[in-house]
């Protein structure tokens, strides 16, 4: 697991547009050349795993073949633990995204507060996944209120802490503009801090959204009989090592769709932003 | 005095601002009739920002009276909604709003209707020049840099304000587009009769718009008040003898020669 939040102290910097990809060749050329070089690794990997299963037993490293079909049979017959694994991972994400907000803001805006929220953000994240999950088993019985108070845990800090940079971030100087019209506490927090704080709150979705994917497959591993983690857990246990494989690459494919709809969102709620592009 | 608010926007009566012990602003007094466009004159430093300041509300003055419209315009902030607006230096749009969206941002506060918003607002960029879908559309980094000062002075117009403030709203521009944009200004501010105060440093801004010209040297106290006769707005060998006179009555007493 690789904790990967970089705080972003300027947005319009750091996040790429749409299609930043437009390097050197054009958009067209860099996707076809991104596409073969994955092309190329998956390849690599397939032929790595058939020699090496020649070797050993089928426990440490089953045939492609098998891993393949053991796949297939996971997306016909799991396909539920599959939705019950995305479900809870898109639930949590956007409810840490709620409450960090709220905590953020508050950090930002009610100064008294700012030092305890801080301490209370400083401290959880210093406490290990682990331990949440241990927690959690202790004190809740319902497996989504595990996997939901899991989550929450862990990622809510990030949200809290980015939120809190991004409303520092705010220029006076947009402030004072809003203000000469004279606005309510709320319309300022409406027509200013929120528009604001969405970059910010995408950022940090796409910089944990791999991190919080393997989050919720661990808890369900540790915590719960559901989910894709528990299924793992479940052909670890039999030495079915072609049912292990076979979610890990269904994890990988899930993973690589979620960044993709983050990213989708990012450059519809973006699209304001100008194209950067820095040599 | 009613009579005095009816005729006069804006009364600065012997007011201070203090930052600590220094005096940003040091009894400095004068009033603005309704309709007129004043430009406040002076160098970096003079006291000018501090002054806008006062008038927008944002700060209370140290001592002194200070009445904008009425009103106290620090104790009565929330009562100036839709009275007056202000443009700045720099255009200060929302840079997530398009154009016609950041125009209307002033009308939203006030609470009208989505509509009558974008109607109002199209209105006010038709009358700084700014018109067609696609611009109306743009965000601000699609603009040009005259573009979005006009949008911005749209904004603060849209609220249809009795009194504009302008703080150096055309000096970042170049020659041309600034002085194409203070003509325009000028022309709409006076076919509305609304008034305006305009900070700048820069004495073409002053002579070519305003009324009325204040000098003001630190610490913010009228060094030169001029009215500009219209009829020698235009007038060469009165202009350059103006510019000369405003010139050393900017650069302050401390800087003038000594005469013993
Ligand atoms: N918020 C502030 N705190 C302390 N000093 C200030 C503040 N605002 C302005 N000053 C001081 O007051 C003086 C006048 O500044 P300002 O009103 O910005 O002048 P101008 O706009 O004419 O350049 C300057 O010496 C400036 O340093
Ligand atoms: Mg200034």
């Amino acid at each position: 697991m690789e904790p990967t939040v970089i705080s972003p102290k300027t947005p319009g910097a750091v996040i790429p547009t749409a299609g930043g990809a437009s390097a050197k060749g054009g958009p067209v050329r860099f996707w076809a050349r991104e596409l073969l070089a994955n092309a190329v690794v998956i390849v690599a990997l397939v032929i790595a795993m058939e020699v090496w299963s020649r070797h050993v037993p089928p426990f440490i490293m089953p045939p492609p073949q098998r891993t393949f079909n053991a796949m297939i049979s996971a997306l016909q017959n799991d396909y539920i633990h599959i939705a019950l694994t995305i479900a809870r991972l898109l639930v949590a994400v956007f409810a840490a995204l709620l409450i960090g907000t709220l905590i953020g803001a508050a950090m930002a805006l009610i100064r008294p507060l700012e030092p305890y929220l801080r301490s209370i953000v400083v401290i959880d994240t210093g406490v290990p996944a682990l331990s949440w999950m241990l927690f959690a088993i202790f004190w809740f019985e319902q497996a989504e209120a595990r996997v939901f108070f899991i989550l929450l845990m862990i990622l809510v800090p990030f949200y809290a802490l980015n939120v809190f940079d991004g409303i520092r971030a705010l220029s006076r100087d947009l402030v004072e503009m809003v203000e000469t019209f004279r606005p309510s506490r709320l319309q300022v927090l409406r027509l200013l801090v929120g528009p604001h704080i969405v970059p910010y709150l995408l950022m940090t979705t796409k910089a944990i959204i791999g991190y919080a994917t393997r989050m919720t497959v661990f808890a369900e591993l540790v915590s719960v009989s559901s989910g894709m983690g528990a299924r793992m857990g479940a052909a670890q246990s039999t030495f079915a090592m072609d049912g292990v494989l076979a979610w890990t690459i269904i994890l990988v494919i899930a993973n690589l769709l979620i960044q993709g709809l983050v990213q989708g969102l990012e450059s519809l709620l973006l699209r304001y932003r100008p194209e950067v592009e820095v040599r | 005095m009613t009579a005095e608010v009816s005729t006069d926007i804006i009364v600065l009566d012997k007011v201070d601002k203090r930052f600590g012990p220094n005096y940003a602003v040091q009894d400095l007094s004068f009033t603005v009739k309704r309709g007129q466009i004043v430009a406040l004159l002076g160098r970096t430093g003079a006291g000018k920002s501090t002054a806008l300041h006062l008038m927008m509300g944002v700060m209370p003055p140290t001592s002194g009276r200070l009445i904008v419209d009425g009103l106290d315009p620090f104790r009565e902030f929330k009562k100036l909604r839709g009275k007056l607006a202000v443009s700045f230096q720099t255009d200060r749009l929302l840079p997530w709003r398009t154009t016609l969206e950041n125009v209307a941002l002033g009308l939203q506060i006030l609470g009208i209707g989505a509509v009558e918003r974008r109607r109002r607002a199209e209105e006010w960029l038709a009358n700084v020049k700014i018109t067609g879908a696609e611009n109306l559309a743009k965000y601000p980094h699609e603009l040009s840099g005259g573009m979005r000062q006009r949008a911005s002075l749209a904004r603060a117009l849209a609220v249809d304000p009795n009194l504009l403030l302008l703080d150096e709203s055309f000096s970042q521009l170049d020659h041309v587009t600034s002085h194409a944009l203070r003509t325009d200004v000028a022309e709409l501010v006076r076919r509305l009769s609304k008034t305006c105060v305009l900070i700048t440093h820069r004495i073409d801004d002053a002579l070519e718009m305003a009324d009325r010209v204040l000098v003001l040297t630190a610490p913010a106290k009228v060094a030169y008040d001029l009215e500009v006769p219209p009829g020698l707005r235009h007038d060469k060998a009165w202009l350059t003898e103006q510019e000369r006179l405003i010139a050393g009555a900017m650069s302050g007493p401390a800087e003038q020669p000594r005469v013993t």
